[in-house]
């Protein structure tokens, strides 16, 4: 049966709380996600109390202040800090986003909460986890194997027969468009852990982020092997485990709709049966 | 968010073609929407049908179902409910029960119950209508 509950071994206990530096009059708590490989323990959450006078406005500049400033042993993963390279995406207030571009108060408005999740702490604090329901490597630092492995397995390249042209392979400006929100997926995993049935069905399910690119193959004009493309997903579970719940267009920090993309698929699916 | 460790050495790319793309779905997809569509229909039908029936005696009732017309509607709606219930409860069990004997062992059930239904109904129906209860 799907997993409802967490192991033994999963379950969070509370950890360490690190005081608010002297002196600081504009503090933000934040309860972080730890767990370590190594040492053979349950995950914990840790308190931090922020000094925002002395930080950054996003939720990346209050991990990298901590990391500074607090404790070193903090581990996540960022790079560009502009909302392009992916890498710091996590589990902020019960939102999948990315760090970087997701601003501490637009964190902690309500407009931002998670219905029926009423998380906020009474001191206000900001809960951040991993990534839901991937294999943790270390506090804030998902296992991703799986995800790229199904990226891959869409074959995200152009794929013809015909001999190559001399210069470029031509596409009308209105065929290119066609492009437009699914070449911008940044594969930061936000949508595709956001989804119940990947959840559930992870193994199987190729998940929105793959299935979003699947499409920009799919659609491509340029591509020649679209029949092929259709019967690799033409499956149960690869592409049918989707059931429009629509996290994964809540959760994209592009503004992207993978939902859509899928519902584009499932229409060229029927389209070449009836 | 617990450490999970592959009982497999297989390559992330081996696990994740596992068996390859079965080469169904569409079908499913789209008889499941086409019922779903054939159920808003019918289904109004259906509750006009029993509305016309309340407060009637037994026989009055037994003369509506009868006439050929109620029958027919009714007929569809059994085979179009049904296919489309087990079509859903399919999902559900792909969905959540894994296990391979537990899966194979509910969608077995699930096929059965269906069938059981619509024959019941089916019968219910057809010896109502060729006048067998009157």
């Amino acid at each position: 049966m799907a997993q409802f509950t967490l192991p033994k071994n999963s379950q969070i206990g509370e950890g360490k709380t690190w005081p608010a530096p002297e002196g600081a009059k504009n503090v933000q708590v934040f309860r972080i996600y730890r767990w370590n490989p190594d040492d053979g323990l349950n995950p914990r959450i840790d308190t931090y109390h922020v000094d925002r006078d002395d930080c950054g406005p996003m939720v990346l500049d209050a991990l990298i202040w901590i990391k500074n400033k607090v404790d070193a042993t903090l581990v996540f993963r960022r790079s560009c800090r502009e909302g392009i390279c992916g890498s710091c995406a996590m589990n902020m207030e019960g939102q999948n986003s990315l760090a970087c571009t997701m601003g501490i108060d637009e964190c902690k408005s309500p407009d931002n909460a998670v219905p029926f999740l009423n998380r906020k702490d009474k001191d206000g604090a900001i809960r951040i986890y991993p990534l839901p329901h991937m294999p943790v490597i270390k506090d804030l630092v998902p296992d991703l194997t799986n995800f790229y492995a199904q990226h891959a397995a869409i074959e995200p390249w152009l794929q013809t027969e015909t001999p190559a042209p001399e210069k470029e392979w031509r596409q009308t400006p209105e065929d290119r468009t066609k492009l437009d929100g699914l070449y911008e997926c940044i594969l930061c995993a936000c949508c595709t852990t956001s989804c119940p049935s990947y959840w559930w069905n992870g193994d199987k399910f190729l998940g929105p982020a793959a299935l979003l690119q699947a499409y920009r193959w799919l659609i491509d004009s340029r591509d020649e092997n679209t029949g092929e493309r259709l019967d690799a997903l033409h499956d149960p579970f690869r592409l049918y485990r989707c059931h429009t719940i629509m996290n994964c267009a809540n959760a994209c920090p592009k503004s992207l709709n993978p939902a859509k993309a899928i519902a584009e698929i499932k229409k060229m699916m029927v389209e070449r049966a009836v | 968010m617990a450490e999970t460790k592959s009982a497999s050495i297989r390559t992330p790319r081996a696990r994740v073609k596992g068996l390859g793309a079965s080469g169904h779905g569409a079908e499913h997809f789209w008889i499941q929407r086409l019922t779903g569509a054939a159920n808003l229909l019918l289904m109004i039908a259906f509750v006009v049908i029993v509305a016309k029936m309340w407060g009637r005696p037994y026989p009055e009732a037994v003369a509506l179902v009868a006439q050929p017309i109620v029958a027919i509607i009714l007929l569809l709606t059994v085979v179009s409910a049904t296919i489309h219930m087990r079509l859903g409860m399919q999902v559900i069990i792909e969905d959540y029960v894994h296990g391979t004997g537990l899966k194979f062992a509910a969608l077995t059930a699930n096929t059965f119950y269906a069938v059981a239904v619509a024959a019941a109904c089916l019968y219910a129906i057809i010896r109502v209508g060729l006048g067998g209860l009157v």
